[in-house]
């Protein structure tokens, strides 16, 4: 029917022969390109008698604002998402203050406010709420407002947050002398100092200085990190080595027997060796117990707001602040201070506190692994389609087949990665390399090895597709002129073609190291853990330790989101674990129109 | 600069005399050459190939998955004829010894490959042969039943043991390769330098009374329940008389002496006629339920869970009107029977829930799977320990491995050198890899075979399969259980639904916002704004699609389920209120809203859907309150309110087009006609009141339209909407969408750009509008492009993992409401991967899976990718 439309309006036309005529005010709204253009129109007054008809449907101006919906609604989506995330990741390590709600029923909550929201109480919710908060709910819809408080004290009440409904809060206040206590196990305690033991000496609540209390906080910290610098560094190493040992011995019982003279010899040694180690323990555990000793004077009793009390050492506390008397400055002293903490520090509480170090590790390691695999393979791919192939139907049947691979799902390729690099390659590699560890797999699991070539094999569709755009870009005259010049192919390639298309290889790359940083499914399979004992990277030979699993910064995210024992109380982590995600990958992408951009610019200035 | 110094040097070069350039390139070079040819050609190529191996691969894992059983070894041999006629064959769990059971109590060990006697066991009957033999599915326990009406429990084990090969003691009968014996223990060489040892040991307690005294008991079954240290003993005996008894051993352990006492009691079942030939009885393993099988072909359910009230549940029919009932016996999990007939018949009952059941527990016994018949009588059965496989006899002696769930005949044996006649047994191996087949006359029939995973067919992972307690056949994924009696259910097709599901809703979505947006950035809008907007779309398509799930299940899904209704709102304000401020726009003079068409144009729009998203918070109460009964949670689940308002709703956009139409069709030429004379503002007012009135017809038609279904006994309710679950369809839709519409966007933009400007131009230039253009010139130009960009979102969509994972719920269900969950073919690989066992049907299951997911994506890439080409290569001739 519409395509009957303009023939119809044609004929009718014809019939009434209206005069062409053009009045600005029934000017048909014109694109922008033609705006210029009706400024320009507008100047000769000669024209003003001419008047177009006033067709609406022409104008289409509803479809046009529907459309212009579409996409503002898509651009407001992106803009409330970043939001959101930057919102509540920059927010998360404020210390806010610790707010003491009073219900009507008595009791009493301590608790940093978390987040308020409506909600809708049920019946059963509502069955002990006095008349007049009853019709003020009615009213708003039957919608109540509450908040969420951060209770703290798990270890005391069993759960982390509290709701506090409006219509239940007799009176908020905030006393000035509560703490907000970061423990390094239950979680923060909020509550109040009831007496502070400094070398013995027992010091009354109301007479700590808060100066006094800090320095011996950062002295009681040193004492924790030195214990945990011998435990981690020198038992670890102690414990390392013994374990080279016995799969040395193993490994000889392997390769000789049980009974051969070798692995008698070998036996000797090994028990020699672990006599003498094993004394080394002994001069440590002396010396983290003197440590302990030390620690042992310097306790801090805190009560809840209940009246309940904690006795716990200072080196049990990783922060501690007086949370409601904190002068501008002090918070952003602890907000600084818990972002330096999330950045270098090791996890704690399953994953929801402490920092995310290693998994920032891992996911660069496994990103950089990933792109030395990617990048050799999907440039000389590259070239080889798009130099060195007689282009054919056959080659572009094989181009629809790469290009076809970068939309295959990620967890095809995980699964693949699984099935193929850990169950078949890495239990071969195992069998013939590491026998002495067997039945425990060196090779034959998830690892950061098989993580970042899965990884590889995902990302190097879009390395091929870019490397192969940017050397099609190449121009052909360039090439043909090196040739004439009497350079061989390869030697054009390497001197004239590559560096052209390098900007374009460059993109590449780093498009897929975004991609592959962000890719968490196909790692669930090959390789990340929750919580990685060891980094693939230390300080024992051939310190990078490929085959080893790794934490991952997105799978982080889904294992504290919805992992963990709350989730509620992994929120924060996830919040600010996503920024810096988010964050590490928009650096990625940014770096990659730099260096694009860039290399561009030197490139235009070296061309003739 | 470069160049110059070589022409120097050229120049230089050619002005010597006598000297001639050497024009041949050094060999160096030409190796170089060569090699670069060589590693660039095998490396492009080994890329290519190891990229197309993924698909190669996953076919290899998941193939042996449809391969058929195979026999790896078969024997038959005579071993000295026992005395009496056999009870039981016993295998070991390594098919090393088989040992025969005979009435009077001598156990018969051989080697069972070969055939080689070992010495026999003698238990003590006090002299009675037996008259009737039970035992348990494992743990070698029996009973044997007597003529004088008690019963004697015992056990007949194989012990095992693994060996230094230094500590075997010397001078061994070497047997075979493998195996050696002292003529009782056989000792079996393993990999590792070690032995295995297997013996038999066998044992009988003293008789204990249940029937009458001199009433024979002649069928029994014997079920050990409960824990190694408090077992409970239950068994159920048939006398010669046709009474039916249940008994309960009750074993006290005295604290202070640290004997044992066990004290039976024993209750008569009701309601069985005296004299009816029973073919055989069964028993749960926690004596709750008593199943009896007479020859006429009919069952007796009885229900024992109270001891001192077994009532009669059911009398159910199983054979065809002429065949009798010939074996009578339980799967592992005792909820299957298989029954056998005396024309060839088998089949596969257990109780189902179905409405309008007869039975006083609302159960009833149904036949789930009816399998392929014998040629004779089916005369022998026995069960698998660890999977639903079962292997029947029938009287011509041919011996068939079956599989319960997948209904498949997986071998066909037939013995050989036996004589006819009853008294053939046959045993399936404790790890379901032989069969023993003996007779009366000691003639012993080995078969070995490899079945690694019978229980996937074609019809068992993509069919309908009537499951152990289902009231009827159904598409079901449930895989996991630790426990080996659970039937496994691997029905791919939830979980392609499920993918398809979510695949659908987050398209609907998608594609309206990704496509209009790229027309409109495409045609409406400056290049300024564009190379804003247009980067700001492609950054979504670098979010990591875990962000996108942990925001949607842990944010987005518990405020959509508390604003439910004003999220419905506001998905229908904003395009309402769109076209409002359209229609209230004409109205400005041009003069006015020209100058104002770039940003601040765009500016409105962004404050409309703003305003829109505000006006349904503040609403929404208000709109749930009218139409769906103040809670529209309740509502969806069908709890309260009438289906009207929502049927509106779903009809209302349909009216508002037929309405349109019509009035396009029967008033348009005239209506233009007629505002064509008039001035702007006056005509753009009339527009709009001509929109407010198809508005009104189109509320009035579709409110007519509902009223009239409502009364017809529609309800919105049952299908898209349904149920409301918190992790639902809506909000992966919604998260997906996050996903897809950058990349449909950037695609479909590049289409339309692509659309060479000069077809623009000419069109603009002719007089037509930037809509007409858009409309009538750049959209069929662009329109394979934008296929192929929505072609490439699904593939995305198809294949996205974390965001379902996170958001989905992952319930394997198979409907399209918008409001429950689903379980994608991705989403279950990434939850069950990691703890399926390596070449386990459950991995191989998954292999399978994901070659599915990546056949899915492959055909919608190729697809967009043909196309896009094809439109690629259209608009460049242009």
């Amino acid at each position: 029917m519409k395509a009957k439309e303009p023939k119809k309006r044609k004929e009718k036309k014809k019939a009434e022969m209206p005069v062409p005529e053009a009045d600005l005010d029934n000017y048909m709204e014109p694109g922008p390109e033609a705006a210029q253009t009706l400024e320009a129109e507008k100047s000769p007054p000669g024209r003003t008698g001419l008047r177009a008809s006033l067709d609406f449907k022409a104008r289409g101006e509803p479809f046009v604002w529907i459309m212009g919906g579409a996409l503002a609604l898509g651009v407001l989506m992106i803009i409330g998402f970043l939001a959101l995330v930057l919102w509540n990741g920059i927010v998360t390590f404020y210390p806010g203050p610790v707010e003491v709600v009073t219900l009507k029923n008595g009791q009493r909550i301590a608790g940093e406010p978390f987040r308020s929201e409506s909600f809708r109480p049920s019946d059963e919710q509502l069955k002990g709420v006095d008349p007049e908060s009853r019709r003020a709910i009615r009213e708003a819809d039957g919608f109540a407002s509450r908040t969420l408080y951060r209770i703290g004290n798990f270890d005391i009440y069993n759960e982390d947050f509290k709701w506090a409904v409006a219509h239940q809060v007799a009176r908020t206040e905030t006393p000035p002398g509560i703490f907000f206590v970061e423990r390094r196990e239950w979680g923060p305690f909020i509550g109040f100092i009831k007496t502070l033991t400094l070398d013995g000496r027992r010091i009354p609540g109301e007479k700590v200085s808060l100066d006094a209390l800090y320095a011996a906080h950062d002295e009681a910290v040193d004492r924790r990190e030195a214990v945990r610098e011998i435990e981690v560094d020198e038992i670890g190493a102690i414990n390392y080595y013994i374990e080279e040992d016995r799969l040395a011995l193993r490994r000889t019982e392997l390769d000789y027997g049980k009974n051969s003279a070798e692995y008698r010899t070998e036996k000797e040694k090994f028990e020699r060796q672990t006599k003498e180690r094993r004394a080394g323990f002994a001069v440590l555990k002396k010396r983290i117990s003197a440590i302990n000793q030390e620690d042992e004077k310097y306790k801090i009793t805190l009560t809840e707001i209940g009246g309940r009390e904690k006795r716990l050492r200072l080196s049990e506390i990783v922060r501690l602040y007086p949370a409601n008397n904190l002068s501008l400055f002090g918070k952003i002293g602890v907000y600084f201070s818990r972002w330096g903490e999330f950045l270098t520090d090791d996890p704690r509480e399953a994953n929801t506190e402490g920092g995310v170090l290693p998994a920032i590790f891992g996911t660069v390691m496994m990103t950089l692994l990933m792109v030395v695999f990617v990048a050799p393979f999907g440039v000389v791919t590259a070239l080889y389609l798009r130099e060195y192939a007689k282009q054919g139907t056959l080659v572009s049947i094989v181009r629809i087949c790469v290009n076809n691979l970068a939309g295959v799902p990620s967890i095809v390729y995980g699964v693949f990665g699984l099935g193929f690099f850990a169950y078949t390659i890495g239990i071969r590699i195992d069998q013939l390399f590491y026998p002495e560890k067997l039945p425990n797999p060196t090779f034959g699991t998830g690892g950061l090895l098989w993580a970042s070539l899965t990884l590889a094999l995902l990302t190097v569709p879009v390395v091929i597709v870019a490397t192969e755009e940017a050397l099609a870009a190449v121009p052909r005259s360039m090439r043909e002129g090196s040739l004439a010049c009497g350079a061989s192919k390869w030697q054009t390639i390497r001197n004239i073609v590559l560096p052209q298309a390098m900007p374009g290889i460059m993109t590449g790359l780093i498009l897929a190291m975004a991609r592959g940083a962000g890719e968490v499914a196909p790692l669930m399979l090959v390789g990340v853990v929750k919580l990685a004992p060891e980094l693939p990277f230390d300080s024992f030979f051939p310190f990078l330790h490929p085959e080893r699993s790794f934490m991952h910064l997105g799978f982080h995210v889904y294992d504290v989101g919805f992992q963990s024992r709350n989730s509620e109380a992994g929120k924060p982590m996830v919040f600010v674990t996503t920024l810096l995600l988010i964050t590490i990958i928009a650096f990625m992408n940014a770096f990659a129109i730099m260096v694009r951009n860039r290399l561009r610019r030197k490139f235009v200035e070296g061309q003739f | 600069m470069n160049e110059s110094r070589v022409s120097d040097a050229e120049d230089k070069e050619s002005r010597k005399p006598g000297r001639i350039r050497d024009l041949r390139a050094r060999q160096s070079v030409r190796i170089i050459d060569k090699l670069a040819t060589k590693v660039i050609t095998i490396g492009g190529l080994f890329v290519i190939l190891a990229v197309l191996g993924i698909m190669a691969f996953l076919v290899a894992v998941a193939l042996p998955l449809f391969a058929g059983e195979t026999i790896t070894g078969s024997g038959v041999f005579r071993v000295a004829a026992p005395r009496s006629a056999l009870l039981s064959v016993e295998v070991d769990d390594y098919n090393t010894i088989a040992v025969l059971v005979s009435k009077n109590g001598v156990l018969t060990p051989v080697h069972a490959s070969t055939g080689k006697p070992l010495r026999p066991l003698k238990l003590d009957f006090g002299g009675t042969p037996a008259s009737a033999f039970g035992r348990t599915l494992k743990g070698g326990n029996v009973a044997f039943g007597f003529p004088d009406g008690t019963v004697r429990f015992g056990k007949i084990v194989f012990r095992t043991q693994v060996l230094p090969a230094e500590r075997v003691p010397k001078g061994l009968t070497k047997i075979d390769e493998r195996d050696f014996t002292d003529g009782k223990v056989v000792y079996s060489r393993i990999p590792g330098d070690q032995m295995r040892k297997i013996w038999v040991e066998a044992e009988v307690k003293e008789p204990q009374e249940v029937a009458p005294q001199g009433t024979p008991i002649v069928k029994l079954a014997y079920k050990v329940g409960g824990t190694p240290e408090r077992p409970s003993i239950s068994f159920a005996t048939v006398d010669a008389g046709g009474v039916a008894r249940l008994s309960l051993t009750e074993t006290k352990v005295n604290l202070l002496t640290g004997q044992t006492t066990s004290s039976v009691e024993s209750v008569v079942l009701p309601d069985l006629p005296p004299g009816t030939r029973i073919v055989d009885i069964l028993l749960t393993e926690k004596a709750d339920k008593v199943y009896i099988g007479v020859e006429k072909g009919f069952l007796l359910r009885y229900d024992t869970r109270n001891f001192d009230a077994i009532t009669l549940v059911e009398k159910r029919d199983l054979l065809p009107m002429d065949e009798k009932l010939t074996v009578f016996k339980a799967l592992i999990g005792e909820e299957s029977i298989v029954v056998g007939g005396s024309k060839g018949y088998a089949g596969i009952f257990f109780q189902a829930r179905r409405p309008g059941a007869a039975t006083s527990d609302g159960l009833v016994m149904v036949r789930g799977h009816e399998l392929e018949r014998h040629a004779a009588s089916v005369s022998g059965f026995s069960a698998s320990q660890r999977s639903r496989m079962f292997a029947t006899m029938d009287s011509g002696g041919n011996v068939w491995l079956r599989h319960a769930t997948s209904e498949s005949t997986l071998l066909r044996f037939k013995v050989k050198e036996m004589a006819n006649g009853p008294g053939r047994l046959i045993r399936l191996s404790p790890r379901d890899d032989a069969i023993v087949a003996t007779d009366e006359k000691g003639v012993v029939n080995f078969w070995k075979f490899e079945a690694e995973h019978p229980e996937t067919t074609f019809q068992t992972l993509f069919g309908k399969v009537w499951y152990e307690g289902y009231p009827k056949p159904e598409y079901t994924w449930q895989s996991s259980s630790g426990d080996d009696a659970f039937e496994e259910k691997i029905s791919l097709i939830p979980l392609i639904f499920g993918t398809i599901k979510g695949t659908v809703y987050s398209l609907i979505f998608a594609i309206p916002i990704a496509v209009l947006g790229a027309i409109f950035t495409s045609e409406f809008i400056g290049p300024q704004v564009r190379s804003v907007v247009k980067p700001a779309m492609e950054m979504m398509a670098s979010l990591p699609s875990v962000v996108l799930g942990f925001v949607a299940a842990l944010i987005l899904a518990p405020i959509v389920e508390t604003w439910i209704a004003a999220i419905l709102l506001t998905f229908m304000l904003i395009p309402f209120l769109l076209l409002l401020s359209a229609y209230l726009w004409q109205v400005m003079p041009p003069r006015v809203s020209l100058p104002l068409s770039g940003f601040p144009k765009l500016g409105l729009v962004f404050f409309v859907i703003i305003l829109g998203s505000l006006l349904g918070y503040l609403i929404g109460p208000g709109f749930e309150r009218l139409l769906f009964g103040g809670d529209f949670k309740a509502w969806a689940n069908g709890n309260i309110g009438i289906a009207t308002p929502m049927l509106f709703i779903i009809f209302y956009p349909a009216s508002f087009i037929l309405v349109a139409f019509l009035a396009e069709r029967f008033l348009g030429y005239e209506w233009r006609q007629k505002l064509r004379r008039m001035a702007h503002s006056r005509g753009a007012l009339f527009e709009l009141l001509r929109w407010g009135g198809m508005l009104v017809a189109a509320g009035l038609l579709s409110w007519v339209a509902a009223v009239t279904l409502t009364a017809l006994g529609l309800d919105a309710r049952g299908g898209v909407i349904d149920t409301y679950v918190q992790r639902n369809a809506l909000v992966v839709g919604f998260a997906m969408g996050f996903a897809v519409i950058p990349i449909i966007y950037t695609i479909a933009e590049d289409a339309l750009n692509s659309v060479p400007s000069h077809l623009r131009a000419a069109s603009l230039a002719c007089g037509a509008t930037p809509w007409q253009t858009a409309l009538w010139v750049i959209l069929p130009t662009a329109a394979s492009g934008i296929f192929a960009a929505v072609m490439i979102g699904m593939g995305r969509a198809v294949g996205e993992t974390m965001i379902v994972v996170m958001a989905a719920g992952n319930t394997p269900v198979l409907d399209w409401n918008i409001f429950s969950g689903l379980r994608a073919l991705s989403a279950n690989i990434a939850v069950e991967l990691p703890e399926a066992v390596k070449d386990g049907t459950l991995y191989r299951v998954l292999f399978l899976a994901a070659l599915v997911l990546f056949a899915m994506t492959f055909v919608v890439n190729t697809i967009a990718e043909v196309v896009r080409l094809r439109f690629r290569k259209r608009a460049a001739q242009l």
